[in-house]
């Protein structure tokens, strides 16, 4: 008996998951109302009722019963540049441009060899650099201590992925080495760095480290915490990175050697690409704590963008708006957070069909 | 350089897992263009002495020598080696990111130097020789067993070996898959390729071998031409194997 299958409507199928006897058709009701109660009361609160223009700030100091964006419309600049000199945000603002630009491209497949990606980097970094510190065609310096905002986050960010992923790589790769004393003492170096709270690492490279290292060395306090966050970074990439690899059969291995290819031949081409693909969604993860973790950098005095967001209401004038300013600074971040967890499930979907 | 007239030479080969014996005073020479089939019960040790010809396992005493390269530690040497043999696996071992044509002319483009454009000729080419050049495009996962043998089959061609290793090709496959691999090898022969296969399709051996090796507990036991050594088989070993296998 052929019986064709028919796309039940919507209401069919409404009725069918939420009221399909009387319990469900109670919890339903009671949750729906629930969810309606908050959704209208967030509209009220974040639209309807809601001051907009810094000039009105009087209005919400005495309670309109709304959000206060007026905050936001006074002080998105601090929010966005931290402390970088108000004269010259606009460079901090084009500088974000670029490394949101960088990292979107990076993401595009035409991009994935050494060449492009090394050259994309390159000058992005360049011209992100360039307008960040000034110094050259006739910009005024601003040094890193002045950096801040959403440009210092993603900053940190991208140097950190940068540096961090090349140096995950050779970790792994030495993790594996088949010389036993090598294998063991970097399984001691990742698992040692690991089992320390980042906090205490940005606070060794930066505080400690100047006492240790030879002047030359030392350079500036926003790099060595970069590096120290990156070491941290590699040490947890690398491990994903081995866990990649193990799930890969002995057989790929040994059909590269059969074959001729070279030792970095067999990484690059075959052991690599495929630990990638099986690592993608904690490699991801890492990616997206890395992100939000940039925030801690406020420990050793710099203004990213939360710290910059708490800047922005604690002075007298706007203290009574800081959950405003909290909302604003997580869209922010959700809205980077979010594009790269999209990316992450658009790589698996790419990836998928290449395997089936 | 002297004219070699051996493809490969093992003389007095030991090789050990740890503590366990695995390869013992292994003697076998095979002439250019000679087809040697290797049989024997599961963990005689046969694997192992196919993948000591191309140092994907170590040995331990005596010596391995291919091509009048001698086989030893010296990394220019496997490498040299291991441009001049191919070998098929069991489990096909293909590269399941790369589409096949890509799996085909990875190695001659980064061990051979070979231009893109070449290398894809020739991937045709072989492609067209093991009769799935259609498959070029797809990817490993989307072919069958057989199909999947046959490109790695030709993936191994395409370095234009001297020498062939085959360890059991045929093993994975379902039933009606093992003639369409059987074909092409068979092809192969009769082009005067060095082959060396391990496997137990004694219409193969048959067919094609100049000679069968028979390994037990990881010697050579018994070698033969196959007429002779399918009907008069000398050993007691040997003759127990054949009538498991061959059910009488
Ligand atoms: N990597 C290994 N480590 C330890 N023992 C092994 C390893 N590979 C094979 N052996 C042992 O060596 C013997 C020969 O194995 P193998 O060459 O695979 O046999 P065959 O291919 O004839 O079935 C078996 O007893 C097997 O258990
Ligand atoms: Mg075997």
């Amino acid at each position: 008996m052929a019986k064709t299958y028919q796309n039940p409507n919507i209401i069919k199928r409404l009725r069918a998951d939420y009221f399909s006897n009387r319990t469900d058709t109670t919890l339903t009701l009671i949750f729906g109302a629930c969810a309606a109660w908050a959704l209208w009361n967030l509209i009220s609160w974040g639209l309807l009722n809601a001051v907009w223009s810094a000039e009105d700030r009087d209005l919400c100091a005495h309670g309109s019963g709304g959000a206060c964006w007026a905050v936001i419309d006074a002080r998105w600049r601090l929010i966005m540049f931290g402390l970088y000199p108000y004269e010259e945000q606009w460079r901090s603002g084009i500088a974000c441009v670029v490394m949101v630009l960088i990292v979107g491209l990076s993401c595009v497949p035409w991009f994935w060899n050494a060449k492009r990606i090394s050259a994309l980097w390159l000058t992005g970094f360049g011209i992100f650099y360039v307008l960040m510190r000034g110094g050259y065609f006739g910009l005024t310096p601003v040094f890193e201590q002045n950096w801040g905002g959403l440009s210092l986050t993603l900053f940190i960010f991208a140097t950190v992925s940068l540096i961090g992923m090349p140096m995950a790589i050779v970790f792994a790769l030495l993790r594996r080495s088949e010389l036993p004393w090598i294998s063991n003492t970097m399984g001691v170096i990742i698992d040692t760095i690991r089992s320390l709270p980042l906090l205490s690492i940005m606070f060794t490279f930066a505080i400690v480290l100047p006492f240790v290292l030879p002047s030359w060395m030392i350079g500036d306090k926003l790099y060595r915490v970069i590096f120290g966050y990156a070491l941290f970074f590699a040490c947890y990439q690398a491990e994903i990175l081995r866990g990649g690899m193990q799930a890969l059969p002995a057989g790929q291995e040994e059909a590269a050697k059969a074959l001729g290819m070279s030792y970095w031949h067999r990484i690059g081409y075959i052991v690599l690409p495929q630990a990638f693909r099986n690592a993608l969604p904690p490699t991801i993860n890492q990616f997206v704590i890395t992100f939000k973790e940039t925030s801690l950098v406020v420990i050793i005095g710099f203004f990213e963008i939360l710290a910059s967001g708490n800047a922005a209401f604690g002075n007298s004038e706007w203290n009574f708006a800081h959950v405003e300013v909290y909302a604003f600074v997580a869209l922010i971040y959700f809205v980077f957070v979010f594009a790269l967890s999209r990316y992450g499930a658009y790589l698996e979907r790419r990836m998928a069909v290449a395997e089936r | 350089m002297t004219p070699q007239n051996h493809a490969v030479r093992i003389a007095e080969m030991d090789k050990y897992y740890g503590t366990f014996h695995a390869l013992k005073n292994i003697n076998l020479e095979i002439a250019k263009g000679e087809k040697i089939v290797i049989c024997g019960p599961s963990g005689s040790g046969k694997s192992t002495l196919i993948r000591c010809i191309n140092k994907l396992e170590d040995y331990h005493a005596g010596s391995i020598n291919v091509l009048g390269t001698e086989l030893d530690d010296n990394l220019d040497n496997i490498d040299e080696i291991r441009r001049e043999t191919g070998m098929v696996f069991q489990h096909f071992n293909l590269f399941p990111h790369m589409t096949i044509l890509e799996n085909c002319t990875l190695a001659p483009m980064l061990v051979r130097k070979q231009s893109q454009i070449e290398a894809e000729q020739t991937a045709l080419e072989f492609l067209t020789k093991v009769k799935i050049p259609e498959q070029a495009d797809k990817y490993p996962g989307q072919l069958s067993g057989g199909q999947q043998q046959r490109v790695a089959i030709a993936r191994a061609l395409c370095m234009q070996p001297e020498i062939m290793l085959f360890d059991e090709p045929t093993s994975a496959l379902d039933p009606e898959m093992i003639s369409e691999v059987l074909d092409v090898m068979v092809s192969l022969a009769d082009e005067g390729m060095t082959m060396v296969c391990v496997t137990h399709e004694m219409g193969f051996a048959r067919q094609v071998a100049d000679r069968v090796v028979f390994m037990a507990d990881g010697e050579i036991v018994e070698e033969a031409a196959p007429d002779a050594f399918f009907d008069a088989p000398q050993q007691a070993r040997t003759q127990a194997f054949l009538s498991q296998i061959l059910g009488h």
